[in-house]
């Protein structure tokens, strides 16, 4: 039987449920920090990744309206990442196409629904479904910190291989550079509002499990590029001996 | 654990920072230096985070291209962009009471 945890105890909780599934365990990803995807590669994922992280505004604006309106300082929390997604600085989706476009694509093909995947689709379909259904509080964990917090430890080994080992340059890659600042501020304000907010065993109970589907959901999605962009070139095996 | 000394318009304010922190992070979750740094876009393009370092620089990595391209020659003076440096040593720092237009 699951007793009430403290903060401490929550947030380990939390974190371990994440890490079990953590999306830099997935093939697509290994081949990125090894160097062995190409250019075409990278616009593939930038094609899909729009229809990923481009609503996330739209997905926390759905949990915003939800959320009670005595949490006063968690509502703040998330309309001040809707605002910081797309009007605090330069529109994280904008710098997504700068670097779709380094990459051989174009920004009509980065925001063609057509051009996601069917594992994309699903993931993202899955993102709305939470925010619209499942206890704002819940919802918050599986959007914010089952998925939007890996993003910081996800980008960290990402983005000197693609300057390095990839060549780009600074400005082609500052989509990764500033999730690097902002997601963690965006995670850390997640965890805020669970740890605050989930003060019964069975809501604590859910957001645990919602973070671990989250994690899986990343890792399916992120399997799925590797599966349907990748493997006919890179098969697996040859993969774990670059990695 | 790295402590901060923070002087913003003519007050210190001094905490201790976890290694490997960032302020403008801790002031996005209304941690210390909250609410007394001032921060803007927290990528690097609106300097509004820039802060003249008192002490400590020496244990700062060098300034990043964003840096460089948002300060410009403040950068010789001591200034940095918080939202773009993660802080393992003491420093002490202080913000203008105006924000830095960017170079």
């Amino acid at each position: 039987m699951a007793a009430l945890m403290d903060h401490v105890e929550f947030r380990t909780a939390l974190e371990n449920a994440i890490k079990g599934k953590s999306a830099n365990k997935a093939p697509f990803s290994m081949a990125w920090a090894a160097g062995k995807l190409s250019r075409k590669h990278l616009a593939r994922w930038a094609e899909n990744h729009y229809h990923y992280v481009g609503p996330f505004a739209d997905y926390l604006a759905y949990v915003y309206a939800r959320m009670p309106d005595r949490y006063t300082e968690a509502k703040d929390f998330l309309l001040s990442n809707m605002y910081e997604e797309e009007i605090g600085g330069d529109r994280h989706t904008d710098l997504l196409i700068r670097f779709a476009e380094s990459c051989g694509t174009t920004a009509e093909r980065v925001k063609d629904p057509d051009n996601m995947s069917p594992t994309t689709r699903g993931l993202q379909s899955w993102c709305y479904a939470v925010a619209m259904r499942e206890d704002p509080i819940v919802a918050v964990a599986g959007l914010v910190v089952g998925l939007e917090s890996q993003v910081p430890s996800i980008y960290r080994r990402q983005t000197p291989t693609l300057r390095e080992k990839y060549g780009f340059t600074d400005e082609e890659v500052e989509f990764f550079d500033l999730h690097i600042v902002s997601d963690e501020i965006h995670g850390e304000r997640g965890y805020q509002i669970v740890l605050e907010h989930a003060n019964t065993v069975e809501l604590q109970q859910r957001c645990l499990k919602i973070c671990e589907i989250g994690a899986e959901m990343r890792l399916l999605y992120t399997t799925a590029l590797y599966r349907d962009y990748v493997e006919s070139e890179l098969p697996f095996d040859q993969l774990q001996l670059a990695a | 654990m790295p402590r901060v000394i923070f002087h913003k318009a003519g007050v210190a304010h001094e905490g201790e920072v976890a290694a490997n922190s960032n302020l403008v992070v801790r002031a996005g979750i209304k941690h210390f230096p909250y609410p007394h740094l001032r921060y803007g876009c927290g990528m690097g393009k609106c300097a509004k985070c820039a802060c003249r370092i008192v002490a400590g620089a020496e244990h700062l990595p060098e300034p990043n291209w964003k840096e460089l391209k948002m300060l410009g020659d403040r950068i010789a003076s001591g200034y940095r962009l918080m939202c773009q440096i993660w802080l393992s040593e003491d420093i002490e720092l202080a913000q203008d009471d105006v924000a830095v237009v960017p170079a």
